[in-house]
Protein backbone atom coordinates (compact mmCIF):
# COMPACT_ATOMS: atom_id res chain seq x y z
CA UNK A 1 0.00 0.00 0.00
CA UNK A 2 1.19 3.19 -0.64
CA UNK A 3 0.25 6.69 -0.57
CA UNK A 4 0.09 8.35 -4.24
CA UNK A 5 -0.17 12.38 -3.40
CA UNK A 6 3.16 14.68 -2.66
CA UNK A 7 4.89 14.61 0.86
CA UNK A 8 6.06 17.78 2.20
CA UNK A 9 8.16 16.11 4.62
CA UNK A 10 8.61 17.19 8.20
CA UNK A 11 6.52 20.38 9.56
CA UNK A 12 5.70 22.28 12.45
CA UNK A 13 2.85 24.12 13.51
CA UNK A 14 3.41 27.83 13.19
CA UNK A 15 2.84 29.28 17.27
CA UNK A 16 3.25 33.37 17.66
CA UNK A 17 5.66 31.98 20.66
CA UNK A 18 8.24 30.83 18.25
CA UNK A 19 8.04 33.35 15.02
CA UNK A 20 11.03 35.51 15.63
CA UNK A 21 13.17 32.47 16.47
CA UNK A 22 12.62 31.08 13.27
CA UNK A 23 13.48 33.92 10.93
CA UNK A 24 16.15 34.66 13.09
CA UNK A 25 17.40 31.49 12.86
CA UNK A 26 15.67 29.55 9.18
CA UNK A 27 15.74 26.22 11.29
CA UNK A 28 15.87 23.02 8.92
CA UNK A 29 11.81 22.57 9.07
CA UNK A 30 10.41 21.79 5.68
CA UNK A 31 7.16 23.57 6.08
CA UNK A 32 5.07 24.98 8.95
CA UNK A 33 1.41 24.90 9.48
CA UNK A 34 -0.49 27.44 10.28
CA UNK A 35 -4.17 28.16 12.08
CA UNK A 36 -5.97 29.75 9.65
CA UNK A 37 -7.78 31.66 11.91
CA UNK A 38 -4.92 33.28 13.81
CA UNK A 39 -4.31 35.36 11.09
CA UNK A 40 -8.13 35.96 10.08
CA UNK A 41 -7.04 39.55 11.04
CA UNK A 42 -6.44 42.83 9.36
CA UNK A 43 -3.07 44.20 10.41
CA UNK A 44 -0.19 43.88 12.67
CA UNK A 45 2.31 41.16 13.87
CA UNK A 46 0.60 38.02 13.00
CA UNK A 47 0.18 38.85 9.39
CA UNK A 48 3.90 39.93 9.39
CA UNK A 49 5.12 37.37 10.38
CA UNK A 50 3.02 35.04 7.72
CA UNK A 51 4.30 37.13 5.60
CA UNK A 52 7.75 36.92 6.14
CA UNK A 53 7.64 33.34 7.14
CA UNK A 54 5.55 32.33 4.04
CA UNK A 55 8.88 33.72 2.10
CA UNK A 56 11.01 31.53 3.14
CA UNK A 57 8.64 28.08 4.04
CA UNK A 58 6.00 26.24 2.61
CA UNK A 59 2.59 26.61 4.36
CA UNK A 60 -0.09 24.74 4.91
CA UNK A 61 -3.54 26.21 6.26
CA UNK A 62 -5.26 24.04 9.09
CA UNK A 63 -8.37 25.62 10.40
CA UNK A 64 -10.45 25.00 13.33
CA UNK A 65 -13.86 27.06 12.96
CA UNK A 66 -15.04 25.42 9.80
CA UNK A 67 -17.73 23.17 11.62
CA UNK A 68 -18.64 21.38 8.86
CA UNK A 69 -20.50 18.87 10.27
CA UNK A 70 -22.49 21.47 11.80
CA UNK A 71 -26.46 21.50 11.14
CA UNK A 72 -26.05 25.95 10.70
CA UNK A 73 -25.35 27.03 7.82
CA UNK A 74 -22.10 27.30 6.56
CA UNK A 75 -20.22 31.05 7.32
CA UNK A 76 -20.23 32.66 4.18
CA UNK A 77 -18.13 35.19 5.59
CA UNK A 78 -15.63 32.47 7.52
CA UNK A 79 -15.35 31.10 3.49
CA UNK A 80 -14.85 34.40 2.26
CA UNK A 81 -11.91 35.07 5.05
CA UNK A 82 -10.69 31.60 4.28
CA UNK A 83 -10.40 32.26 0.70
CA UNK A 84 -8.42 35.52 1.16
CA UNK A 85 -6.02 34.08 3.50
CA UNK A 86 -5.46 31.31 1.19
CA UNK A 87 -4.98 33.71 -1.98
CA UNK A 88 -2.10 35.80 0.93
CA UNK A 89 -0.78 32.60 1.95
CA UNK A 90 -0.71 30.16 -1.07
CA UNK A 91 -0.89 27.26 1.20
CA UNK A 92 0.07 23.54 -0.45
CA UNK A 93 -3.16 22.73 0.90
CA UNK A 94 -6.03 23.93 3.47
CA UNK A 95 -7.47 21.33 6.06
CA UNK A 96 -9.90 21.40 9.01
CA UNK A 97 -11.46 18.70 11.20
CA UNK A 98 -14.48 15.96 10.60
CA UNK A 99 -16.20 17.67 13.38
CA UNK A 100 -19.11 20.25 14.51
CA UNK A 101 -17.34 23.50 16.36
CA UNK A 102 -20.75 25.79 16.28
CA UNK A 103 -23.97 25.46 17.84
CA UNK A 104 -27.51 26.66 16.65
CA UNK A 105 -26.70 30.08 18.38
CA UNK A 106 -22.89 29.98 19.41
CA UNK A 107 -20.01 29.18 18.73
CA UNK A 108 -18.45 26.15 20.56
CA UNK A 109 -14.82 26.32 19.80
CA UNK A 110 -14.24 22.89 20.05
CA UNK A 111 -14.01 19.75 17.72
CA UNK A 112 -17.30 17.81 18.69
CA UNK A 113 -17.64 14.61 17.18
CA UNK A 114 -20.27 13.98 14.74
CA UNK A 115 -22.91 10.77 15.11
CA UNK A 116 -21.66 8.73 12.56
CA UNK A 117 -24.98 7.93 10.57
CA UNK A 118 -26.63 8.16 6.75
CA UNK A 119 -27.64 11.37 7.69
CA UNK A 120 -24.18 12.93 8.80
CA UNK A 121 -22.11 11.54 5.83
CA UNK A 122 -24.89 13.06 3.29
CA UNK A 123 -25.09 16.43 5.13
CA UNK A 124 -21.08 16.53 5.29
CA UNK A 125 -20.74 15.21 1.74
CA UNK A 126 -22.98 18.16 0.71
CA UNK A 127 -21.28 20.61 2.74
CA UNK A 128 -17.61 19.59 1.65
CA UNK A 129 -18.53 20.14 -2.32
CA UNK A 130 -20.02 23.72 -1.11
CA UNK A 131 -16.56 24.53 0.51
CA UNK A 132 -14.16 23.10 -2.01
CA UNK A 133 -16.20 24.88 -4.39
CA UNK A 134 -15.56 28.10 -2.44
CA UNK A 135 -11.91 27.12 -2.45
CA UNK A 136 -11.56 25.66 -5.59
CA UNK A 137 -9.44 22.99 -4.52
CA UNK A 138 -10.23 20.12 -2.26
CA UNK A 139 -10.52 20.39 1.28
CA UNK A 140 -8.17 18.39 4.15
CA UNK A 141 -10.58 16.99 6.70
CA UNK A 142 -8.74 15.67 10.11
CA UNK A 143 -10.26 12.61 12.34
CA UNK A 144 -10.45 14.30 15.82
CA UNK A 145 -9.99 12.87 19.11
CA UNK A 146 -13.44 12.20 21.14
CA UNK A 147 -14.52 10.90 24.55
CA UNK A 148 -18.22 10.35 23.55
CA UNK A 149 -20.25 8.65 21.00
CA UNK A 150 -23.38 8.58 19.35
CA UNK A 151 -25.37 5.78 20.03
CA UNK A 152 -27.35 5.78 16.90
CA UNK A 153 -23.43 5.51 15.00
CA UNK A 154 -23.84 3.38 12.11
CA UNK A 155 -20.37 3.34 10.61
CA UNK A 156 -17.33 3.53 12.51
CA UNK A 157 -15.23 6.78 12.84
CA UNK A 158 -13.10 4.99 9.69
CA UNK A 159 -15.91 4.05 7.45
CA UNK A 160 -17.15 7.39 7.65
CA UNK A 161 -14.08 8.83 6.98
CA UNK A 162 -13.49 6.51 4.23
CA UNK A 163 -17.03 7.27 2.83
CA UNK A 164 -16.74 10.62 2.72
CA UNK A 165 -13.61 10.75 0.97
CA UNK A 166 -15.02 8.50 -1.64
CA UNK A 167 -18.16 10.41 -2.22
CA UNK A 168 -16.98 14.09 -2.14
CA UNK A 169 -13.49 13.89 -2.86
CA UNK A 170 -11.79 15.28 0.17
CA UNK A 171 -8.53 14.34 1.44
CA UNK A 172 -7.43 13.17 4.57
CA UNK A 173 -5.52 14.58 7.35
CA UNK A 174 -4.62 11.64 9.83
CA UNK A 175 -3.59 12.79 13.24
CA UNK A 176 -1.84 9.83 14.57
CA UNK A 177 -2.40 11.16 18.17
CA UNK A 178 -6.07 11.24 17.79
CA UNK A 179 -6.15 7.91 16.74
CA UNK A 180 -4.47 6.63 19.56
CA UNK A 181 -6.58 8.66 21.94
CA UNK A 182 -10.11 7.80 20.79
CA UNK A 183 -8.78 4.19 20.71
CA UNK A 184 -8.03 4.16 23.91
CA UNK A 185 -11.22 6.18 24.83
CA UNK A 186 -13.47 3.99 22.63
CA UNK A 187 -11.85 0.72 23.08
CA UNK A 188 -10.87 -0.07 19.50
CA UNK A 189 -7.54 -1.56 17.60
CA UNK A 190 -6.16 1.91 16.06
CA UNK A 191 -4.54 -0.22 13.54
CA UNK A 192 -7.61 -1.43 12.28
CA UNK A 193 -8.77 2.41 12.00
CA UNK A 194 -6.34 3.48 10.08
CA UNK A 195 -5.89 0.28 7.10
CA UNK A 196 -9.75 1.37 7.30
CA UNK A 197 -8.83 4.78 5.38
CA UNK A 198 -8.11 5.08 1.84
CA UNK A 199 -4.90 5.40 1.83
CA UNK A 200 -4.42 7.21 -1.84
CA UNK A 201 -6.41 9.85 0.28
CA UNK A 202 -4.04 10.68 3.25
CA UNK A 203 -2.07 14.12 1.95
CA UNK A 204 -0.87 14.81 5.77
CA UNK A 205 -0.11 13.05 9.36
CA UNK A 206 -0.30 15.00 12.57
CA UNK A 207 1.91 14.29 15.79
CA UNK A 208 1.13 15.44 18.97
CA UNK A 209 1.12 14.77 22.63
CA UNK A 210 -1.75 13.68 24.52
CA UNK A 211 -2.40 13.37 28.70
CA UNK A 212 -2.95 9.87 30.38
CA UNK A 213 -5.46 9.63 32.71
CA UNK A 214 -5.45 5.46 33.50
CA UNK A 215 -9.11 5.25 32.47
CA UNK A 216 -8.81 7.69 29.58
CA UNK A 217 -6.98 10.05 27.28
CA UNK A 218 -7.45 13.64 26.65
CA UNK A 219 -5.55 15.15 23.52
CA UNK A 220 -4.04 18.18 25.33
CA UNK A 221 -1.38 18.86 22.83
CA UNK A 222 0.50 20.12 25.64
CA UNK A 223 3.56 17.17 25.90
CA UNK A 224 5.69 15.08 23.43
CA UNK A 225 4.41 12.49 21.39
CA UNK A 226 4.01 9.57 23.62
CA UNK A 227 5.88 5.99 22.68
CA UNK A 228 2.93 4.64 21.57
CA UNK A 229 1.82 7.27 19.11
CA UNK A 230 5.41 7.15 18.00
CA UNK A 231 5.15 3.11 17.19
CA UNK A 232 1.96 4.19 15.46
CA UNK A 233 3.71 6.27 13.27
CA UNK A 234 6.34 4.23 12.48
CA UNK A 235 3.74 1.34 11.30
CA UNK A 236 1.62 4.14 9.93
CA UNK A 237 4.40 5.55 7.68
CA UNK A 238 5.38 1.59 6.79
CA UNK A 239 2.03 1.54 5.73
CA UNK A 240 1.36 4.30 3.38
CA UNK A 241 4.95 5.35 2.24
CA UNK A 242 6.17 9.22 2.40
CA UNK A 243 3.26 11.31 3.72
CA UNK A 244 4.04 14.81 5.23
CA UNK A 245 4.12 14.80 8.75
CA UNK A 246 3.65 17.48 10.92
CA UNK A 247 4.20 18.00 14.86
CA UNK A 248 1.58 20.19 16.88
CA UNK A 249 2.34 21.89 20.31
CA UNK A 250 -0.42 24.03 21.26
CA UNK A 251 0.40 24.60 25.25
CA UNK A 252 3.00 24.64 27.51
CA UNK A 253 5.62 25.58 24.88
CA UNK A 254 8.98 24.08 24.88
CA UNK A 255 12.29 26.21 24.21
CA UNK A 256 12.44 26.00 19.85
CA UNK A 257 15.40 23.71 20.03
CA UNK A 258 13.40 21.14 22.21
CA UNK A 259 10.80 21.20 20.11
CA UNK A 260 12.45 20.92 16.89
CA UNK A 261 14.84 18.09 18.26
CA UNK A 262 11.43 16.18 18.87
CA UNK A 263 10.77 17.42 14.87
CA UNK A 264 14.13 15.76 14.17
CA UNK A 265 12.75 12.63 16.03
CA UNK A 266 10.02 12.33 13.93
CA UNK A 267 12.65 12.89 10.90
CA UNK A 268 14.93 10.32 12.17
CA UNK A 269 12.19 7.04 12.57
CA UNK A 270 10.19 8.08 9.69
CA UNK A 271 13.33 8.14 7.22
CA UNK A 272 14.52 4.74 8.95
CA UNK A 273 11.15 3.52 7.94
CA UNK A 274 10.95 4.27 4.43
CA UNK A 275 14.42 3.54 3.79
CA UNK A 276 13.19 -0.25 5.81
CA UNK A 277 10.64 0.02 3.27
CA UNK A 278 12.42 0.85 0.16
CA UNK A 279 14.62 -1.46 0.66
CA UNK A 280 11.72 -4.90 0.96
CA UNK A 281 10.22 -3.40 -1.89
CA UNK B 1 -31.97 11.72 17.19
CA UNK B 2 -31.66 13.84 14.06
CA UNK B 3 -28.31 15.62 13.84
CA UNK B 4 -29.75 19.05 14.13
CA UNK B 5 -31.48 18.09 17.76
CA UNK B 6 -28.70 16.27 18.94
CA UNK B 7 -26.28 18.87 18.26
CA UNK B 8 -28.89 21.20 20.19
CA UNK B 9 -28.66 19.23 23.08
CA UNK B 10 -25.06 19.16 23.14
CA UNK B 11 -24.92 22.59 23.14
CA UNK B 12 -27.02 23.65 25.58
CA UNK B 13 -25.37 20.88 27.96
CA UNK B 14 -21.89 22.92 27.10
CA UNK B 15 -23.50 25.78 27.85
CA UNK B 16 -25.05 24.90 30.76
CA UNK B 17 -23.74 25.84 34.14
CA UNK B 18 -23.37 22.50 35.37
CA UNK B 19 -21.05 19.45 34.20
CA UNK B 20 -24.12 17.15 34.70
CA UNK B 21 -24.96 15.55 31.69
CA UNK B 22 -28.99 15.89 30.97
CA UNK B 23 -31.44 13.42 30.80
CA UNK B 24 -31.96 13.93 26.58
CA UNK B 25 -28.09 13.81 25.94
CA UNK B 26 -27.20 11.09 27.92
CA UNK B 27 -29.14 8.61 26.24
CA UNK B 28 -28.09 9.79 23.00
CA UNK B 29 -24.35 8.72 23.92
CA UNK B 30 -22.35 5.59 25.11
CA UNK B 31 -18.55 5.91 26.58
CA UNK B 32 -16.03 3.25 26.68
CA UNK B 33 -15.39 0.38 28.62
CA UNK B 34 -13.09 2.79 31.53
CA UNK B 35 -15.06 6.18 30.46
CA UNK B 36 -18.80 6.58 31.05
CA UNK B 37 -20.45 8.92 29.06
CA UNK B 38 -20.78 11.63 32.15
CA UNK B 39 -16.80 11.91 32.58
CA UNK B 40 -16.79 12.06 28.85
CA UNK B 41 -19.09 14.94 28.55
CA UNK B 42 -17.38 16.33 31.46
CA UNK B 43 -14.13 16.54 29.24
CA UNK B 44 -15.91 18.65 26.82
CA UNK B 45 -17.75 20.60 29.20
CA UNK B 46 -14.81 21.55 31.09
CA UNK B 47 -12.58 22.07 27.74
CA UNK B 48 -15.42 24.75 27.29
CA UNK B 49 -15.45 26.70 30.38
CA UNK B 50 -11.49 26.39 30.46
CA UNK B 51 -10.76 27.51 26.77
CA UNK B 52 -13.21 30.63 26.71
CA UNK B 53 -11.69 31.30 30.65
CA UNK B 54 -8.25 31.50 29.31
CA UNK B 55 -9.10 33.90 26.30
CA UNK B 56 -10.54 36.54 28.70
CA UNK B 57 -7.83 35.83 31.08
CA UNK B 58 -5.28 36.76 28.27
CA UNK B 59 -7.45 39.92 27.24
CA UNK B 60 -8.04 40.88 30.54
CA UNK B 61 -4.65 40.54 32.65
CA UNK B 62 -4.81 43.83 34.36
CA UNK B 63 -8.44 42.87 35.47
CA UNK B 64 -7.23 39.38 36.26
CA UNK B 65 -4.68 41.14 38.46
CA UNK B 66 -7.09 43.22 40.01
CA UNK B 67 -9.36 40.82 40.66
CA UNK B 68 -7.50 37.73 41.69
CA UNK B 69 -8.10 34.28 40.30
CA UNK B 70 -11.53 33.77 41.72
CA UNK B 71 -12.99 36.53 41.47
CA UNK B 72 -12.30 36.92 37.82
CA UNK B 73 -13.61 33.24 36.81
CA UNK B 74 -16.49 34.51 38.76
CA UNK B 75 -16.91 37.75 36.93
CA UNK B 76 -15.80 35.63 33.30
CA UNK B 77 -18.39 33.10 33.89
CA UNK B 78 -20.90 35.65 34.44
CA UNK B 79 -20.30 37.16 31.58
CA UNK B 80 -19.98 34.03 29.02
CA UNK B 81 -23.47 33.34 30.01
CA UNK B 82 -25.00 36.35 28.95
CA UNK B 83 -22.09 36.80 26.08
CA UNK B 84 -21.81 33.31 24.68
CA UNK B 85 -18.89 33.41 21.56
CA UNK B 86 -20.71 34.62 18.59
CA UNK B 87 -17.84 34.74 16.01
CA UNK B 88 -15.61 32.03 14.48
CA UNK B 89 -12.74 33.87 16.30
CA UNK B 90 -11.80 33.47 19.62
CA UNK B 91 -10.18 37.18 19.32
CA UNK B 92 -13.37 38.68 19.74
CA UNK B 93 -14.57 36.94 22.64
CA UNK B 94 -14.08 39.80 25.13
CA UNK B 95 -15.68 42.46 22.73
CA UNK B 96 -18.59 43.14 25.32
CA UNK B 97 -16.46 42.45 28.34
CA UNK B 98 -16.12 46.15 29.32
CA UNK B 99 -20.50 46.75 28.74
CA UNK B 100 -20.96 44.03 30.78
CA UNK B 101 -18.93 44.78 33.88
CA UNK B 102 -20.88 48.51 33.50
CA UNK B 103 -24.12 46.74 33.61
CA UNK B 104 -23.35 43.66 35.99
CA UNK B 105 -21.50 45.73 39.00
CA UNK B 106 -22.60 48.66 41.00
CA UNK B 107 -21.57 51.75 39.31
CA UNK B 108 -19.13 52.40 42.44
CA UNK B 109 -18.05 49.13 41.43
CA UNK B 110 -18.27 48.68 37.76
CA UNK B 111 -17.10 52.46 36.67
CA UNK B 112 -13.04 51.89 37.38
CA UNK B 113 -13.08 48.14 36.41
CA UNK B 114 -14.83 49.19 33.53
CA UNK B 115 -12.28 52.13 32.56
CA UNK B 116 -9.46 49.62 32.85
CA UNK B 117 -11.56 46.24 30.66
CA UNK B 118 -11.77 49.47 28.11
CA UNK B 119 -8.10 49.98 28.00
CA UNK B 120 -7.34 46.73 27.87
CA UNK B 121 -9.42 46.02 24.93
CA UNK B 122 -8.05 49.14 23.24
CA UNK B 123 -4.53 47.65 22.95
CA UNK B 124 -6.13 44.53 21.41
CA UNK B 125 -7.89 46.56 18.87
CA UNK B 126 -4.58 48.50 17.83
CA UNK B 127 -2.08 45.27 18.26
CA UNK B 128 -4.36 43.40 14.79
CA UNK B 129 -6.32 46.66 12.97
CA UNK B 130 -5.02 47.40 9.62
CA UNK B 131 -2.23 49.22 8.73
CA UNK B 132 -3.88 52.16 6.31
CA UNK B 133 -1.72 54.25 5.10
CA UNK B 134 -0.40 57.08 7.51
CA UNK B 135 0.49 60.46 6.18
CA UNK B 136 4.31 60.16 6.43
CA UNK B 137 6.69 63.63 6.96
CA UNK B 138 7.30 62.35 2.43
CA UNK B 139 4.32 63.38 2.01
CA UNK B 140 4.83 66.38 3.82
CA UNK B 141 7.94 67.39 2.05
CA UNK B 142 6.25 67.04 -1.66
CA UNK B 143 2.58 68.99 -0.70
CA UNK B 144 2.28 72.17 -2.53
CA UNK B 145 1.82 75.23 -0.69
CA UNK B 146 -1.63 75.85 -1.81
CA UNK B 147 -2.90 72.57 -0.56
CA UNK B 148 -1.60 73.07 3.19
CA UNK B 149 -4.71 75.45 4.16
CA UNK B 150 -7.15 72.55 2.95
CA UNK B 151 -5.29 69.66 4.62
CA UNK B 152 -7.75 67.36 6.02
CA UNK B 153 -7.09 64.61 8.11
CA UNK B 154 -8.62 61.16 9.87
CA UNK B 155 -7.13 58.87 12.62
CA UNK B 156 -5.40 55.46 11.33
CA UNK B 157 -7.14 52.63 11.82
CA UNK B 158 -4.80 51.64 14.84
CA UNK B 159 -5.62 54.88 16.71
CA UNK B 160 -7.91 54.25 19.83
CA UNK B 161 -9.44 56.82 22.26
CA UNK B 162 -9.93 56.61 25.44
CA UNK B 163 -11.48 59.16 28.22
CA UNK B 164 -10.11 58.29 31.16
CA UNK B 165 -11.51 59.13 34.85
CA UNK B 166 -9.46 57.13 36.79
CA UNK B 167 -5.85 55.73 37.34
CA UNK B 168 -6.13 53.00 34.82
CA UNK B 169 -2.71 53.61 33.17
CA UNK B 170 -0.98 53.00 35.83
CA UNK B 171 -2.63 50.12 37.09
CA UNK B 172 -1.77 48.38 33.41
CA UNK B 173 1.43 49.75 33.76
CA UNK B 174 2.42 47.66 36.97
CA UNK B 175 1.18 44.61 35.13
CA UNK B 176 3.43 45.46 32.34
CA UNK B 177 6.14 46.29 34.72
CA UNK B 178 5.39 43.39 37.18
CA UNK B 179 5.66 46.17 40.08
CA UNK B 180 2.99 46.43 42.80
CA UNK B 181 -0.42 47.40 42.02
CA UNK B 182 -0.96 50.86 42.90
CA UNK B 183 -4.52 50.22 43.90
CA UNK B 184 -7.62 52.37 41.91
CA UNK B 185 -7.79 55.87 42.27
CA UNK B 186 -10.02 58.99 40.85
CA UNK B 187 -8.29 61.56 38.77
CA UNK B 188 -8.44 65.06 39.89
CA UNK B 189 -9.44 65.72 35.90
CA UNK B 190 -10.26 63.35 33.69
CA UNK B 191 -7.65 62.72 30.89
CA UNK B 192 -7.52 61.35 27.39
CA UNK B 193 -5.47 58.15 26.49
CA UNK B 194 -4.74 57.49 22.87
CA UNK B 195 -3.35 54.20 21.99
CA UNK B 196 -2.33 53.05 18.80
CA UNK B 197 0.26 51.16 16.67
CA UNK B 198 3.62 52.09 14.91
CA UNK B 199 4.63 49.51 12.97
CA UNK B 200 4.61 46.39 14.90
CA UNK B 201 4.74 47.97 18.48
CA UNK B 202 1.60 49.12 20.11
CA UNK B 203 2.10 52.22 21.79
CA UNK B 204 0.33 54.94 24.23
CA UNK B 205 0.24 58.48 25.46
CA UNK B 206 -1.70 61.15 27.53
CA UNK B 207 -3.14 64.23 26.06
CA UNK B 208 -3.11 67.83 27.19
CA UNK B 209 -6.58 69.31 27.03
CA UNK B 210 -5.48 71.52 24.30
CA UNK B 211 -4.04 68.78 22.50
CA UNK B 212 -7.16 67.13 22.87
CA UNK B 213 -9.98 69.78 21.30
CA UNK B 214 -7.25 70.09 18.41
CA UNK B 215 -7.26 66.71 17.53
CA UNK B 216 -11.15 66.37 18.38
CA UNK B 217 -11.45 69.11 15.76
CA UNK B 218 -9.61 67.05 12.95
CA UNK B 219 -11.27 64.21 13.67
CA UNK B 220 -14.60 65.26 14.40
CA UNK B 221 -15.62 68.02 13.43
CA UNK B 222 -13.68 67.94 9.91
CA UNK B 223 -11.18 70.62 10.82
CA UNK B 224 -8.86 71.33 8.04
CA UNK B 225 -5.05 72.75 8.82
CA UNK B 226 -6.40 76.13 8.22
CA UNK B 227 -9.18 76.61 10.68
CA UNK B 228 -7.09 74.48 13.38
CA UNK B 229 -4.76 77.18 13.17
CA UNK B 230 -7.57 79.45 13.43
CA UNK B 231 -9.30 77.67 16.22
CA UNK B 232 -5.91 77.70 18.02
CA UNK B 233 -5.17 81.67 17.96
CA UNK B 234 -8.26 82.11 20.26
CA UNK B 235 -5.97 80.65 23.13
CA UNK B 236 -2.06 80.86 21.31
CA UNK B 237 -2.61 83.76 19.85
CA UNK B 238 -0.07 84.81 17.33
CA UNK B 239 2.07 81.12 18.04
CA UNK B 240 -1.08 79.21 16.60
CA UNK B 241 0.32 78.70 13.31
CA UNK B 242 3.79 76.83 15.15
CA UNK B 243 2.11 75.08 18.24
CA UNK B 244 -0.36 73.53 14.89
CA UNK B 245 2.83 72.34 12.83
CA UNK B 246 4.51 71.07 16.01
CA UNK B 247 1.56 68.57 17.07
CA UNK B 248 1.15 67.70 13.19
CA UNK B 249 4.63 67.23 12.91
CA UNK B 250 4.30 64.86 16.11
CA UNK B 251 0.88 63.10 14.97
CA UNK B 252 2.57 62.15 11.42
CA UNK B 253 5.84 61.16 13.37
CA UNK B 254 3.32 58.90 15.38
CA UNK B 255 1.73 57.76 12.37
CA UNK B 256 -1.63 58.90 13.60
CA UNK B 257 -3.08 60.52 11.03
CA UNK B 258 -4.36 59.42 7.32
CA UNK B 259 -4.77 62.36 4.52
CA UNK B 260 -8.65 62.48 4.27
Amino acid sequence: MSASLPCLGYGLGLRSAYYQQILDQSPAVDWFEVVSENFMVRGGKALYYLDAIAERYPLVMHGVSLSIGGSHALDPGYLQQLKLLADRVKPAWISDHLCWSRGNAHQLHDLLPLPYTEESLHYVVDRVRQVQDVLQRPLVLENVSSYVRSAGDKFSEWEFLHALSLLSDCELLLDVNNVYVSSRNHDFDPWTFIQGLPANKIRQLHLAGHSDYGDYVIDTHDHPVSDPVWALYQRTLDYLGPVATLLERDDHFPPFDELFAELQKARELGEGVLARRQKCA
Amino acid sequence: MRLNDWQLAFERYLLSESSTADVELGPSLIGGPTLDVSTGLAIYHNAYQARLQEVLRGDYPAILNWLGDEEFERLAAAYLRQNPSAHYSLRWLGKGFEAFIRQHLVPEQSAPLAELAALEWAFTLAFDAPPGTPLTMQHMAILAPEDWPTLQVSPSPSLQWLECAFNSVALWRSIKDATQFPGSTALDSPSVLVIWRNELVCQYRSLETLETKALKGMFERDWNFAELCSELTVICGEGAPLQAVTWLKQWIHDGWLQRR
